[in-house]
């Protein structure tokens, strides 16, 4: 009983040992209590000498292993050894580098120490991590934070932003790897039920010393990457739910602002890890999300997207990651979701929240133009195509409009108010969100083009903003792709309204963007559909009118003016659409005040190809641009109208033309089916590589020999042309001419059709012409004309003229119009001549009854005679009497015909016969002052009289 | 008193010697207080004892402190105190512990600032390990019973404020250290405070003790182990606030096997040191309510009955989380389970064994029949969780477990009930335990008549009220259950005597 109950105050003896404990035998309660004596004095309490920081730090260790209470205090301790180990170290390092060699008695050897120190934590761990790991977890990381910092300012340490070569010091340290090697035994024990204890602990200390630790956290993220990412974004969602959702100023917090301190340290230790670990960073940020979404809702769950906003704010890093692949992830159920979290948050955090949301976007680099995408298709209004399951909610949409609207107007502000580049003090800040756009002004013109309604003004907007940033690409760009894909009026009409927006505030906007079109002509970037979309819509702008001087339409044509050049050469572009617009647009625009000749020609022989070319092809449309081109292109300078009408009467005597006018086809040099695949005319070849240099005129000779030695040519197949066409192409082709020769004065009101008056300069350059491509044999080809008998030496020549004019009809019409250009005609003396040779040779030997049983030289001494009247190389009686040659013999024909030889050899078509009356602006021939015309006039007499049974009702017309 | 300061005060004459005052030693009555189990709460005449005098004195040692660093303040606090209570003690047989010195040892212990816009003086680890090796020292060094325990008390007894978290944290380690380096004189202070502190803070004290050597440092169970030897009231204490934290009512409230097994040893050695505190106290005739029992029995019958049932839920849980997939822990776990069980059988062995020795303890101190140590109100909460305990674990797969579980009820109950231990009637029995699923012993317990054992200690024809025979039947009819059961002839006999047939009791009653 006494055993029992009396106090046992007096010392006990010693309790009884147990052997059990391994190692380590337990202390008597003496010797225990000696070591605390020791261990609190720091002195051997048996010898009285002072402890070596060794002894003491086994006495420590001792007491960790003995004492349970003193476990904070030995810890605390121990911090000593770890900071003694590392001044050692980094004095070891300095004297090594400093060359006074590896002095190494400068402090005890601590390595062992710092062994059992880690034996002894690490076996504690491993027995209890559940009670073991939190502390010696945040012991061994403060500690770590705490050695970084006091020796970051060192000599031998490096700065804190070379991470590697930190990490690289400090683990060669023993001590901070013992450290880390002791953090990471906690982690990697308490990986599977609950880190966030050792978690919480690296946030905490990553706060305090922030740049100096980073290197920690380097190593520890990429040794447990998933863990780390997702423990360090649930422990800074916890703090941020304990800090209050939403400061005030979100957008630009200070660097005073410590209301939300452990966030910036999730966001430097998620960036380190980016490098390496995106994707799980990734996966990790969008899983929160969506579990944010779920239906149990408590306040973590609710403050995830504010979270994950700021999170976004302060690392665009961590915004690059996740803004493409969230944006997939915003179906219509989770967006309701959204809605219905959001729905119950006061006005004023919605408003926040927003415009964190419109500054993000605004921040936003990679797949921009998919976040634009999702932002405008939701925020469209539904239609009826929608599929009602798709639809997102009315609200949604709502909201989503507000933001665009929003991000509209805050991108307008940060363009308008970026700083002007030219004063040079400072980059204008960047926009990442258009800056990545600017990829993208293809599509964004495309989808602008549909006018689908409201969307299309959200982003005809951005794509003037997107201009105004980064000016001129963008805005070239964005006007190069409207103008070249619009397809009405309306579509059209964006593209001068987006002009209008910016021409206020840029300069010579439109040259840049005519030269960025003709650039993409040349450069091949453009299909040929676009080309001539294109070159439509030009044409269109430039003829739109009632517009003011400043718009666009009153601007292009001056400027396109200055590319007629580079547009010209597509008037022989292989795609005969092609060339049809260009020389649409080419017949709009004005021609500038000055062109340099060669460039103007090269643009004449392209125009006249290409008119022969629309004519072969029929195409309606085509031959009035061409005419409407040629036209104007005849009025820039008397040179230009020689040359298209020297060109044109050319192309169309040409033999590959001479169908159209209802000539005889070209005929063909050779074997047909031999040549069928070669058929490519050298010629035209020749023609596409015009350059400066101008092949006048020759060109259509050099290749008329055709061959020789093939034998007798094949018979021409009759492919000849309905006659209404023929007539329907004369028409055209005179039409042209005669507008030609007028000096392009084209949509003049048409003079009246009786007084056909043709420019005497343009009347002679077609009779040169004529006469060149027709005789091509000069001698005796002066103007005065031989006594008849000197036929007989140029017969041969003679035949060939009156061959070509059966062989092509056209060229009675281009007397016609020669002559009615007096006096051009005297030009064309030796075609009349041979003509006439030959005419009267035919009637003489001519043994038929009457003139109509050979039709075509009843016609043409008919169409030569009136030829020559109209032109005033006969008087009025003598041109008159082609028109009793159907009736008469032929020989009849034949005496008159010489007479006429003989009129004209007397009084020779000299042009300086003609007198110019200015009233008229027209050459006048007065034939009284030649000599009397009774005597050439007997012959006429006598064959009326001869048949004066048929005749006499017109013997009146052939007095004088 | 010179032979025992100048060890403890080095250097303190130097400081201000003029203030040394020594204590004249305090003999006669007063020596052992008589400290009520209840808290010690001041009286209504507070304000005329603690008079100007007393006040200025306070006044005066706090301003000498404060000059003071943190340490050597506390240092000073103590022995100034000690000075105080010393002197008190000779006037006063019982001391009233009053505001002063309390709220002086608040500020410059347990560092609550006084003033509000005071910086705090922090001591750091270090520093605190100090103090408490000073203050181990200092309980170890004075002699005298009476100020240790007042000044214990006037250190660690929970005042409701803000102080109290650290006044816990602090005791807990200072008899943490005590355990460690043995310091007898703490250990008894710390079981009287168990006795006469409110339960919430006594399983305080226990978890932290706990926490050290049974879950922090491994193998400094057996430093703990050892404190049997040095103080057995402070171990009775010790387990009863550990049964009364560890109730078994979730898998973290399951004792930790090396505790576990610490308990059971110190127990099987010596079964009376259940009873120490009860012994050793003089009884009131009420127990207060909230505060440790008087002996672990109701905590450790918990134990016994509730164990087999808890283990079995533990097991499922954790297969259904798939904590244990891997076989080796899987094995290691039922291993380490089968010896708790065994540990378990022993205790309840013990348990029995010691309620039989029970009868004659109350009987000496006349206590019988009329103080319950096994509360009629604690087995109604027990049977309650027993019953759903076995509803919630399925009575297929448990049903061992079960029957295990109410065959110990069963047995504590007759034999608590036989001891004069549970006081109750059989109908109260059978109420609470109806709904219970049905066991042949507990059916025998609640529905058989109990012969009364002939006690020496009892007067013939004495007779508990609550054992009153039936009708009809004899007061010493040797076996009246007998014939009353043909069915089960093969059940362990009553009377309670021959319930463990063969065993010895080496124990004599304490006198």
């Amino acid at each position: 009983m006494s055993a029992l109950c009396d106090p046992p105050g007096a010392a006990p003896s010693g309790p009884p040992q147990n052997p059990a404990h391994g190692a380590h035998p337990p202390l008597s309660s003496q010797e225990l209590a000696q070591e605390i004596k020791a261990f609190l004095s720091g002195v051997d309490p048996v010898h009285g000498n002072k402890l070596t920081i060794k002894e003491h730090a086994r006495c420590a260790i001792l007491l960790l292993r003995s004492l349970p209470p003193a476990r904070s205090a030995v810890l605390d301790h121990l911090r000593n050894v770890f900071d003694e180990y590392v001044c050692t170290y980094l004095l070891e390092l300095e004297s090594s580098e400093g060359g006074l060699g590896a002095r190494r008695a400068q402090g005890p050897n601590l390595d062992d120490v710092v062994q059992e120190i880690q034996n002894v934590l690490s076996e504690f761990v491993r027995m209890n991590p559940k009670a073991w790991a939190p502390v010696v977890s945040a012991w061994s990381i403060d500690l770590m934070g705490q050695l970084s910092s006091k020796y970051a300012g060192r000599h031998g340490v490096p700065h804190a932003s070379s991470l590697n070569e930190l990490l690289q010091l400090w683990m060669s340290c023993k001590a901070t790897r013992t450290l880390m090697d002791i953090y990471t035994q906690c982690l990697s024990s308490m990986i599977s039920t609950c880190p966030d204890a050792c978690v919480d602990a690296l946030l905490d200390t990553s706060v305090q010393h922030s740049p100096h630790f980073d290197w920690v956290v380097a190593h520890i993220g990429s040794s447990f990457p998933n863990t780390i990412i997702s423990r360090v974004l649930s422990c800074g969602l916890k703090d941020f739910c304990v800090h209050g959702a939403a400061p005030v100023d979100l957008l630009f917090p200070t660097a005073a602002d410590k209301r939300v301190p452990k966030i910036a340290s999730v966001v430097g230790i998620l960036g380190h890890l980016a490098s390496r670990h995106s994707d799980s960073i990734k996966q990790e940020l969008l899983r929160m999300f969506h579990e944010s979404l779920g239906p149990v809702r408590d306040q973590q769950q609710k403050a995830t997207v504010p979270f994950l906003l700021q999170l976004a704010v302060m690392s665009p890093m961590l915004l690059g990651t996740i803004s493409s692949e969230l944006v997939d992830s915003l179906k219509p159920s989770v967006l309701s979701q959204l809605h219905q979290h959001f729905a119950a948050l006061p006005r004023e955090d919605l408003e926040n929240m927003v415009s964190i949301v419109v500054h993000l976007i605004c921040q936003t680099s990679a797949g921009a133009y998919r976040i634009l995408q999702f932002l405008v298709n939701t925020a469209m209004p539904a239609s009826v195509i929608t599929t009602p399951g798709l639809a997102v909610h009315d609200s949604v949409r709502e909201a989503c409009d507000r933001i665009i609207q929003l991000l509209l107007l805050n991108l307008q502000k940060l363009v308008y108010n970026r700083g002007s580049a030219s004063l040079g003090d400072a980059p204008p800040r960047a926009v990442p969100f258009l800056d990545e756009l600017k990829g993208h002004v293809r599509e964004l013109c495309v989808e602008t083009l549909r006018l689908e309604r409201k969307r299309f003004l959200w982003q005809h907007q951005l794509l003037g903003l997107l201009s105004v940033y980064c000016t001129p690409s963008c805005t070239t760009d964005a006007l190069f792709y409207l103008l070249t894909l619009s397809r009405s009026q309306e579509e059209l009409g964006l593209a001068t309204q987006l002009y209008a927006v910016l021409s206020s505030c840029m300069s010579d906007l439109l040259p840049a963007t005519v030269k960025k079109c003709v650039c993409q002509i040349h450069m091949g970037g453009l299909s040929e559909q676009h080309m001539v979309q294109l070159f439509h819509n030009l044409a269109l702008i430039v003829q739109w009118e009632g517009e003011g001087p400043a718009s666009m339409s009153a601007q292009l044509g001056a400027v396109l003016s200055l590319h007629l050049y580079d547009l010209g050469q597509l008037l022989l572009h292989r795609n005969p659409e092609v060339a049809e617009a260009a020389s649409l647009l080419l017949s709009v625009c004005p021609l500038p005040r000055t062109i340099r000749p060669a460039h103007l020609l090269v643009i004449i022989r392209s125009a006249v190809h290409q008119f022969f070319l629309v004519l072969h092809r029929q195409c309606p449309t085509g031959i009035s641009y061409s005419t409407r081109l040629l036209s104007r292109l005849s009025g820039a300078s008397p040179a230009a109208m020689k040359a298209i009408l020297q060109q044109l009467v050319e192309g169309a005597l040409h033999p590959g033309n001479a169908e159209l006018f209802g000539g005889l086809a070209e005929l063909s040099a050779g074997d047909d089916a031999s040549l069928e695949g070669t058929r490519i005319s050298l010629l035209d070849i020749n023609r596409r590589f015009t350059t400066a240099v101008n092949f006048s005129g020759s060109v259509w000779s050099v290749f008329h020999a055709g061959v020789i030695g093939r034998g007798l040519k094949p018979p021409q197949p009759a492919r000849r042309q309905e006659p209404e066409e023929i007539v329907h192409n004369v028409q055209n082709f005179l039409s042209l001419l005669l507008r030609c020769c007028r000096g392009g004065r084209y949509g003049a009101p048409e003079p009246p059709a009786h007084t056909v008056a043709v420019n005497p300069e343009a009347a002679k350059a077609v009779a040169v012409v004529l006469v060149e491509s027709i005789c091509p044999d000069v001698t005796n080809s002066e103007l005065g004309w031989p006594p008849e008998e000197h036929t007989r030496s140029t017969v041969e020549r003679d035949i060939q003229i009156c061959r070509r004019f059966r062989d092509n009809p056209l060229l009675f019409q281009l007397l016609r119009l020669v002559a009615a250009g007096p006096p051009a005609l005297c030009y064309c003396s030796v075609l009349l001549r041979g003509l006439l040779a030959t005419l009267m040779a035919h009637w003489e030997a001519s043994r038929h009854g009457d003139t109509t049983s050979s039709p075509w030289h009843l016609h043409a001494s008919c169409a030569l005679v009136a030829c020559m009247a109209e032109g005033s190389l006969l008087p009025p009686v003598l041109g008159n009497m082609h028109e009793i040659f159907h009736q008469l013999a032929p020989f009849e024909v034949h005496l008159l015909l010489l007479s006429v030889w003989d009129y004209m050899r007397d009084n020779s078509p000299l042009p300086q016969k003609f007198t110019f009356q200015a009233d008229k602006g027209l050459f006048f021939r007065d034939f009284s002052r030649d000599c009397d015309v009774g005597k050439y006039l007997c012959v006429l007499h006598s064959v009326l009289h001869k048949n004066i049974d048929r005749l006499g009702l017109l013997s009146g017309r052939f007095q004088t | 008193m010179a032979a025992h300061h100048p060890p403890f005060w080095p250097g303190r004459a130097a400081v201000s010697p003029a203030r040394v005052a020594p204590p004249r030693a305090a003999e006669g009555p007063a020596a052992s207080p008589r400290l009520s189990p209840a808290p010690p709460r001041r009286p209504p005449g507070y304000a005329r004892l603690s008079g100007p005098g007393r006040r200025s004195t306070m006044s005066d040692i706090r301003h000498s402190l404060l000059r003071r660093d943190a340490l050597s303040a506390a240092k000073e606090v103590l022995y100034h105190l000690d000075i105080y209570f010393s002197s008190q003690l000779q006037n006063a047989p019982l001391p009233i512990v009053d505001k002063g010195p309390i709220e002086l040892l608040e500020e410059f212990i347990f560092q609550v600032p006084k003033e509000r816009n005071s910086q705090p003086k922090r001591l750091n680890s270090l520093q605190e390990l100090q103090l408490l090796e000073i203050m181990c020292s200092y309980f170890q060094e004075q002699t005298k019973d009476s100020v240790r325990q007042i000044i214990f008390s006037a250190l660690f007894s929970p005042q409701g404020n803000k102080a109290d978290d650290g006044r816990m944290v602090l005791l807990g380690k200072l008899v943490s250290m005590a355990v460690a380096v043995c310091r007898v004189p703490v250990l008894e202070c710390a079981a009287s405070w168990l006795q006469r502190t409110p339960a919430i803070y006594s399983v305080r004290l226990a978890r932290a003790l706990v926490d050290d050597y049974c879950c922090l440092v491994p193998g400094s169970i057996q430093t703990l182990k050892q404190i049997f030897s040095a103080s057995p009231r402070f171990c009775c204490q010790f387990i009863t606030s550990v049964t009364a934290l560890y109730d078994l009512s979730s898998d973290d409230l399951i004792p930790p096997s090396d505790l576990l097994e610490m308990v059971v040893s110190w127990i099987f050695e010596d079964p009376r040191l259940i009873l120490i505190t009860f012994l050793n106290t003089p009884i009131a005739a009420n127990l207060p309510i909230g505060f440790l029992e008087l002996t672990p029995l109701t905590g450790l019958i918990r134990w016994c009955v509730k164990a087999p049932l808890a283990y079995k839920r533990k097991k499922k849980a954790s297969l259904s989380n798939g904590h244990l997939t891997n076989k080796i822990a899987k094995d290691s776990a039922t291993g380490a389970d089968k010896d708790c069980h065994l540990l378990y059988s022993k205790l309840h062995l013990s348990v029995l064994q010691v309620l039989m020795m029970l009868q004659g303890h109350l009987t000496e101190k006349n206590l019988y029949g009329r103080l319950g140590l096994v509360p009629f109100d604690h087995v109604v909460p027990l049977v309650e969780e027993i019953n759903r305990l076995s509803d919630e674990l399925n009575p297929l797969n448990a049903s061992k477990e079960i029957e295990l579980a109410l065959d110990r009820l069963a047995q504590a109950l007759q034999v608590a009930m036989a001891s004069g231990a549970l006081l109750c009637t059989r109908d109260d029995l059978r109420t609470v335990c109806a709904r219970l699923p049905h066991n042949n012993l507990l059916q025998l317990v609640i529905s058989g008549p109990v012969q009364q054992a002939t006690h020496a200690a009892l007067p013939p024809g004495f007779y508990p009220h609550i054992h009153t025979p039936p009708l009809g039947y004899p007061a010493h009819a040797a076996h009246p259950a007998l014939p009353a059961h043909p069915a089960h002839p093969a059940l362990p006999a009553h009377p309670v005597q021959t319930f463990i047939p063969g065993m010895t009791f080496p124990y004599r009653p304490i006198r």
